[in-house]
């Protein structure tokens, strides 16, 4: 009991801070391909270079991404753009 | 002479127009062929083998053993700039057995800038740990959280059959996700050969087993900008007895909450990522064939609401100067099983799972963790890679 107390309290303390850290402003649609890659692949796993696929592996993938991370095609577009740039 | 002179002018003129038209005619050709091929080509190099690859080695008490070992190829196909074909198929070890399933295979459509639709067999959109983590180069640790498989402890669907619409809208600086599906109901488990089975539920079924098709969906709203913060909700409910049997009036509802927070903070010089979802399913009181009773004429009940949960934590360094740092990661999960009370062998569970990681390249890790467990802890060894 008195471990799981510990827990949600340290847990309740660090996402007030990061939620105070996490507060500035961008229009999603503002976005850049580099920024959009970024954010929405690392929510779930850790973001690949540009040189893992070649450029049409790329629009396979993020048409794949497309999908399962519920990305608009707007998102997909950039991402995929970004990643075929190989910047 | 100057007759012998037009002559040959006639002829020349004659052999080079023919040339040029047999030259002219190649190019055509060629050209022609040139584009057959390379659409062809570029239609069938649209195609793409994803997916991954795990090993684990468990050491406990009472025994230690190299388990769980799985190749898990996703096929992906594009044949039009709006359509996916994709399926993932589990193979693993079951003992000295190969064992074949499939996790997913369905076709989606792009319909417009924020609306998919698949059909097919799919991962249930219910929470987040089965959507999204349970690949094990995506899982941050060897073992799933108790409560998120297919087994007797699982709570909450793992896939569906069926029709689902998702999309992801942005709204200003925040951003919404949304995913809404009908698929088959899902079975309720009566069978008193396994009793800590009896009142599960078995998920994806291919045949319509109850009367009705099962409805839900999941909302997930990204209120900051840098979308390091998700909260969802999902939501599912419907028939879950045999249509033939006395069980065709039973019906199941299932709710979750789940929370993703990621991004690197440069007050602690790293990659910070929690996760966390809470499962609820509730199925409505039924009588089963009490496994206690060898005649099998005794009947019992309980009130069949069990719940689970995780929450987990990883920090990564990755502003570290050092290199081998960059690429280490600690990670804790806390998970927990509550059953339904009066449910025969099942017992109220709390998982405590310590890891460290180490990152090889972005997609293989060798993970290390120990979980404890009531009478069952372990000290888990896994590769696992992604392709």
């Amino acid at each position: 009991m008195k471990r799981n107390t510990i827990i949600i309290t340290v847990a309740m303390i660090l996402t007030t801070g990061l939620l105070i850290a996490s507060c500035v402003s961008t229009k999603v649609t503002d976005k850049s391909g580099n920024q959009l890659w970024s954010e929405n692949c690392q929510r779930c796993h850790n973001t690949p270079p540009s040189s893992a696929f070649t450029n049409t592996q790329w629009e396979v993938i993020n048409t794949h991404m497309r999908q399962r991370a519920m990305l608009t095609e707007d998102e997909y577009k950039k991402i995929t753009e970004f990643m075929q740039a190989g910047d | 002479m100057k007759k012998k002179f037009l002559i040959q002018f006639a002829g020349l003129l004659l052999f080079s127009a023919t040339a040029f038209s047999q030259q002219y005619n190649q190019e055509n050709i060629d050209s022609l062929i040139q584009s057959k091929v390379q659409t062809q080509v570029a239609r069938n190099s649209k195609f793409l083998i994803s997916g991954y690859t795990n090993m684990t080695a468990r050491f406990s008490k009472e025994q230690s053993s190299f388990s769980n070992i799985g190749f898990v190829p996703i096929l992906l196909w594009k044949p039009h700039q709006n359509i996916l074909v994709e399926a993932e198929v589990e193979t693993g070890l079951k003992g000295s057995e190969t064992s074949i399933e499939l996790g997913y295979a369905d076709v989606s459509f792009f319909l417009n800038k924020y609306l998919t639709v698949r059909t097919g067999k799919f991962i249930s959109p219910f929470g987040i740990f089965q959507d999204r983590l349970h690949p094990s180069w995506i899982n941050k640790l060897p073992t799933f959280p108790v409560g998120t498989g297919e087994d007797e402890l699982g709570v909450g669907p793992t896939s569906e059959v069926g029709i689902d619409f998702r999309g992801g809208i942005p709204l200003g600086s925040s951003k919404m996700n949304y995913s809404v599906f009908l698929s088959n109901g899902a079975q309720l488990i009566t069978d008193q050969g396994i009793p800590s089975k009896q009142g599960t539920l078995s998920y994806g079924n291919a045949d319509a087993i109850s009367k009705k098709l099962t409805a839900g969906g999941r909302l997930g709203l990204l209120p900051f900008s840098n979308s390091s913060l998700e909260i969802g909700v999902s939501f599912r409910s419907g028939n879950v007895g045999d249509k033939n049997s006395v069980y065709k009036n039973i019906g199941a509802t299932m709710y979750a909450l789940d929370l993703t927070y990621v991004k690197q903070l440069d007050f602690i010089k790293g990659m910070f990522d929690v996760k966390a979802q809470w499962n609820k399913v509730n199925v409505d009181k039924a009588e089963y064939i009490d496994p206690d009773d060898p005649t099998g004429n005794t009947l019992y009940t309980f009130e069949n609401k069990r719940s689970s949960f995780f929450t987990q934590g990883a920090y990564r360094p990755s502003m570290s100067q050092s290199k081998f740092l960059k690429k280490t990661e600690l990670v804790f999960r806390y998970a927990g099983f509550n059953p339904p009370d009066g449910a025969k062998d099942l017992t109220k569970i709390k998982q405590y799972t310590y890891g460290i990681n180490y990152w090889v390249n972005w997609r293989t890790a060798v993970k290390l963790a120990y979980q404890n467990q009531k009478n069952d802890n372990a000290f888990l060894v896994q590769f696992a890679v992604g392709f």
